[in-house]
């Protein structure tokens, strides 16, 4: 591998483990209602660094809203997001300066650049907006889809090293099927916003309420999520068993992907119904989040990798 | 490097990760709950005895146990009272599951504000239980209990005309927790939040 190949993956998958840890906090922000710990944006309470204590807020801001861990967990989320910015930015730089020739790098790369620039913007709009939950949602999915590039960039790397000699043989039809799951996972995901938002509209309409009474709230969309949350699992280990015992000389991402994909299905599905049967642990949501966007990840590493390849000489 | 080698150390890495993770969003979550939940204490109400509008008396003991917002009316009032008591009347719809929270508004005008006049204003307002209770006493003891007791200023020349408009919050053991405008909507908010966390320390 040539050496700017080499500082692109390090580079690369840097944005790519920084961004997935990034999800785990924006969620977590979310979960732990941290949305407004910093009322203003890109400041809080008017710092660069937020107070730490109530005396240090500017006379105009309201002493009641400040609470220091809230404040505090909101500014990580700002402050590993500039850290993920910076680092898709340089992957969409050296893209631009040293791998023109690669046509799917410099367009991911590229596109991945612009899109953590909207994020950006897009978190502010967030802050505006006193966490309406459309624009919320809309945050975690541009997250989703900027992750997804580079993990398709990583990928993308790799398989310009391990390029396989001989051409690969999947079963039959598995393409497809990989296709309709990772669709039927972006739709899941949807879904689950849905199902967010819903139950913090039950939760600011009836405040002693349980966590129960908010999901039945929530109603049709967490009854659709549950269950095509089974047929996912389902169609998952499906797809996963099939690709791991009918494939002849596949890529070699796939097997280890499929058993991730299975061993990650399983755990989710089981986060799904501790989040029913528990009361929506704080914690289960933030991981159900996490692991939905590393199954994104899994469903389209598997969907490229069975591209049906030209033999080459 | 060897193929599968780093696949396992991927592996490693990511389930490591993943505890990681799931540790601390545990340890950070309960400190953001913790937080929330520091509200602080400004001060204790003293003894007082007052009557509702019905005549019963009221005080301090029927207090206890329960989450209570107080705020000064007088039924004349064209000023910002109305905008007081539809704030009142929309708390008093939103936590109607529970009899935790109640609301009190004392009146500064009780020559003009008798028994039946606050039973009417009440009604008016779509009072059918105890959860909102309108008190009344003579002023010199309304002043004295808005000036050391809520710690609110009264100034006795200026009422009924010039009462305070905010909104006192009283936890279950009769101590101040909080002021918040009651003509300002994002203090209202503000509220609900506080009234919520502190119903939930009961429990």
């Amino acid at each position: 591998m040539n050496p700017d190949m080499k500082t692109f993956r390090r580079l690369a998958v840097a944005a790519l483990v920084t961004t997935y840890f990034l999800i785990f906090i924006g969620a977590l922000v979310r979960v732990s209602g941290a949305g407004l710990g910093c009322p203003d944006w890109p400041h809080c309470f008017g710092r660069w660094i937020p107070p730490t204590d109530v005396s240090q807020l500017p006379p105009e801001m309201d002493p009641s809203d400040f609470n220091f861990v809230l404040a505090w967990i909101e500014y990580v989320n700002r402050l590993v997001g500039v850290v993920v910015g910076l680092l898709i930015a340089a992957v969409g730089v050296m893209a631009l300066v040293k791998f023109r020739r690669h046509k799917s790098i410099l367009a991911s790369s590229i596109a991945a650049a612009l899109l953590v620039a909207y994020q950006g913007w897009q978190g502010s709009q967030v802050v505006a907006s006193e966490l309406e939950p459309l624009i919320v949602s809309v945050h975690m999915a541009v997250a989703f889809i900027i992750v997804s590039l580079l993990l398709y960039i990583v990928y993308q790397v790799h398989r310009i090293t391990y390029n396989s000699e001989y051409a690969p043989v999947y079963p039959r039809r598995i393409r497809l099927w990989t296709g309709v799951l990772l669709l039927a996972v972006m739709i899941q995901v949807v879904l689950g916003t849905q199902v967010r938002s819903a139950v913090e509209i039950a939760a600011g309409k009836f405040p002693l309420y349980s966590a129960a009474t908010w999901l039945d709230e929530a109603g049709m969309y967490g009854y659709i999520h549950s269950v095509l949350g089974v047929i996912i699992a389902a169609g998952g280990l499906y797809v996963a068993s099939r690709l791991l015992g009918k494939s002849i000389n596949p890529a070699p991402v796939v097997r280890p992907s499929a058993w991730a994909l299975m061993a990650l299905i399983f755990i989710q599905t089981v986060f799904g119904i501790a989040l029913y049967t528990a009361g929506l642990p704080g914690v289960v949501q933030v991981m159900h989040v996490g692991l939905a966007g590393m199954i994104i990840g899994l469903a389209m590493i598997l969907f490229v990798a069975t591209k049906p390849m030209e033999i080459r000489q | 490097m060897n193929y599968k080698g780093s696949v396992k150390s991927i592996f490693l890495f990511v389930i490591i990760a993943l505890i990681i993770m799931a540790t601390l969003v545990c340890w950070v979550i309960s400190e953001a709950e913790k937080s929330r939940y520091q509200i602080p204490v400004l001060g204790q109400l003293p003894e007082f005895k007052f009557t509702d509008q019905d005549g019963r008396p009221f005080g301090l003991s029927d207090m206890k146990g329960k989450i209570t917002v107080m705020d000064f009316i007088f039924t004349r009032c064209q000023g910002p009272c109305p905008v007081m008591a539809s704030h009142f009347s929309r708390l008093y719809q939103l936590y109607h599951g529970s009899d935790i929270v109640q609301l009190l508004s004392i009146s500064v005008d009780p020559d003009y504000d008798t028994d039946s006049v606050l039973k009417a204003y009440a009604d008016r307002h779509g009072v059918t239980d105890n959860r909102w209770i309108f008190l009344r006493a003579p002023l010199d003891s309304i002043v004295a209990f808005s000036e050391q007791g809520l710690m609110i200023a009264a100034d006795r020349e200026s009422l009924p005309g010039g009462h305070s408009t905010r909104f006192t919050l009283i936890d279950s053991e009769g101590r101040i927790r909080g002021y918040y405008d009651g003509l300002d909507d994002a203090a209202i908010t503000r509220l609900k939040n506080n009234i919520n966390r502190l119903v939930g320390e009961i429990k």
